[in-house]
């Protein structure tokens, strides 16, 4: 079955452009520029996945999230964005998006990267696993919650590797792991990375703009 | 200079809802002012007058009226408090001069010429006050010039003032926008016609388009990049720009942490280069992933890309660019270089130094 997706941008050659790329793969159900355009075409149209801009003209992707996840908590964020500030991307991750991924991501990959955050899993960008282990770096944790404040040795690898470029079934043939395992680790990345109070979390968000 | 005015009360009137709304503008008790003008009234009719002249503003009316029957009302109000008639006269007509030349100046701006209707009423009228010697000249000459100049002068001073606070504005915002088109010009403008030359050929235009991102994005956010300029990472993004735009390949870097480059680093850095220059020759993949990871005690590179791969074994050793540029200059730094290839599935180069100041 085809998933149904909704695309918001304020750029409309870059939603077309997506819109191609994307082919039959997907079946794009609505568009939207704005915040304002979003929040009721979502809430109507009750899609699969939500390719987000991270940056719209009248607020964050994570307004949007916020705005619709209540009444349509099975629609799935996955935020697309030319590298914006991480502070952006961060408070779209942290508002509840699956995943991060950057505009000059192929096609083919972003089809992948629907179908997965379709599923419930995650979807790191090496960028944004270099971001992830930044965060996570060393350090005292402060939250009093280790088990959010820290990542595993298992979980830094497999980071690692997808900064480095791997895919996932790279990865699980490298670390002699399923697909399955890999996702779940990364899934337990993007959940710490949504719940920690960590304030080297926030302090490296404010301080970085993912160039 | 906006004259004060105000709109007639509609829901709080005796006669015209003049004073309601006086009072509503002041913030007092409206049978206060009424009281006012009820004494004014008394005073030759004064109070009448000027409730008149104050009805005619509300309404609309010309203006001329307003100002003619305020100055008729205020000369009754002078007279009542005991004024002969020649300063009463004098006091209208000077008042009546400083309105034009406010008028002007208010108006028109600081180039406005001077109303000579509005100079001569007003020195007729002083001359007729001073003359009388109703009042004592020698307490009043020194003040009275001084506050006549700043009468007259005030209101062209103050928009003097504002015109060339406006005027300095506005030069500002030209020079920033003449900055923003000369680097547009330069930069922005140049790449769009090179693509424009180059449509046939999607590598490079891809390439001059990612270029031209760069640029863009580090001119906007120059100071808020990740990397500062000359650490590890500003290095391998220059580097990256550079591969993107020699081969038409796309460079994608992720980092984790920063170091300030020393001559080590630098090493590292080039070596970086030259494994990246490599990539976009030989492997036939549109895509190079570099990581760069910087840890306590040591400093990693890793450029990676998912192309044809090659039999390391079978590696010309004339192949100068893997044995010298990479293996030798980050050996001579104090660091190693590992190549892992597979036929097939892609190339590995990790480079990894441990770091000088640890």
């Amino acid at each position: 079955m085809r998933r149904r997706v909704v695309l918001v941008d304020d750029h409309h050659m870059f939603r077309s452009g997506v819109k191609a790329e994307l082919g039959d793969a997907v079946e794009v159900v609505g568009e939207a520029a704005s915040v304002a355009e979003a929040v009721p075409l979502i809430l109507a149209l009750d899609p699969d996945v939500v390719l987000l801009d991270v940056h719209l003209p009248d607020g964050g992707g994570d307004v949007i999230i916020n705005a619709v996840t209540l009444d349509r908590p099975g629609v799935r964020f996955l935020a697309l964005s030319v590298s914006d500030a991480a502070e952006d991307v961060i408070a779209v991750i942290r508002a509840g998006a699956r995943g991060y991924v950057t505009k000059t991501i192929s096609g083919v990959e972003l089809t992948e990267a629907i179908e997965r955050v379709a599923e419930g899993d995650a979807v790191f960008s090496p960028r944004l696993a270099g971001f992830a282990l930044d965060a996570f770096r060393g350090g005292e944790h402060v939250s009093g919650n280790a088990e959010l404040d820290e990542l595993t040795p298992r979980e830094r690898e497999v980071l690692q590797l997808i900064a480095r470029g791997y895919m996932y079934k790279e990865i699980a043939a490298r670390l002699h792991l399923s697909v399955k395992t890999v996702e779940s680790h990364v899934s337990s990345v993007l959940r710490k990375l949504q719940l920690s109070n960590r304030h080297e979390l926030t302090r490296w968000a404010t301080q970085h703009r993912l160039v | 200079m906006a004259i004060p005015t105000f709109v007639r009360s509609s829901d709080d009137r005796v006669v015209a809802g003049v004073c309601a709304s006086i009072a509503r503008t002041l913030g007092v008790d409206p049978t206060l002012i009424r009281l006012v003008f009820a004494l004014l009234a008394l005073a030759g009719g004064a109070g009448v007058l000027l409730y008149l002249a104050l009805w005619a503003w509300g309404s609309r009316l010309s203006p001329w009226i307003a100002a003619v029957l305020g100055l008729i009302g205020i000369s009754a109000v002078l007279q009542a408090l005991g004024l002969d008639n020649r300063v009463v006269a004098g006091i209208a007509l000077v008042a009546g001069g400083l309105a034009l030349i406010w008028r002007r100046g208010g108006s028109f701006g600081a180039n406005a010429p001077l109303s000579a209707l509005g100079v001569t009423l007003a020195a007729a009228g002083a001359v007729l006050v001073l003359a009388d010697g109703g009042v004592h000249e020698s307490v009043l000459a020194p003040g009275a010039v001084a506050g006549s100049l700043l009468l007259i002068a005030g209101p062209w001073l103050w928009r003097l003032a504002v015109d060339r606070d406006a005027e300095r504005a506005a030069r500002i915002r030209i020079e920033e926008r003449d900055e923003m088109a000369a680097r547009v010009h330069d930069s922005v403008l140049q790449t769009l016609a090179l693509i424009q030359r180059h449509a046939a050929e999607p590598r490079k235009v891809a390439a001059y388009a990612r270029r031209q991102e760069r640029e863009l994005r580090t001119w906007l956010y120059g100071d808020r990049t990740g990397g500062d300029s000359g650490s590890l990472v500003s290095l391998l993004s220059e580097a990256a720009a550079d591969v993107e735009e020699l081969h038409g390949v796309r460079v994608e870097l992720a980092s984790s942490g920063d170091c300030p480059a020393d001559e080590g680093v630098s090493a590292v850095a080039l070596a970086a280069r030259e494994a990246m220059a490599n990539s976009a020759r030989h492997s036939g993949s549109d895509l190079v992933d570099v990581y760069a990871e910087v840890g306590g005690e040591t400093i990693s590179v890793f450029v990676r890309d998912r192309g044809n791969g090659f039999d390391l074994e079978a590696v010309p050793g004339d192949r100068r660019g893997l044995s010298d540029s990479i293996r030798a200059r980050v050996q001579r730094a104090g660091g190693t270089a590992t190549v892992s290839s597979t036929p097939g599935s892609g190339t590995e180069v990790e480079l990894t130094l441990p770091r000088a100041d640890a």
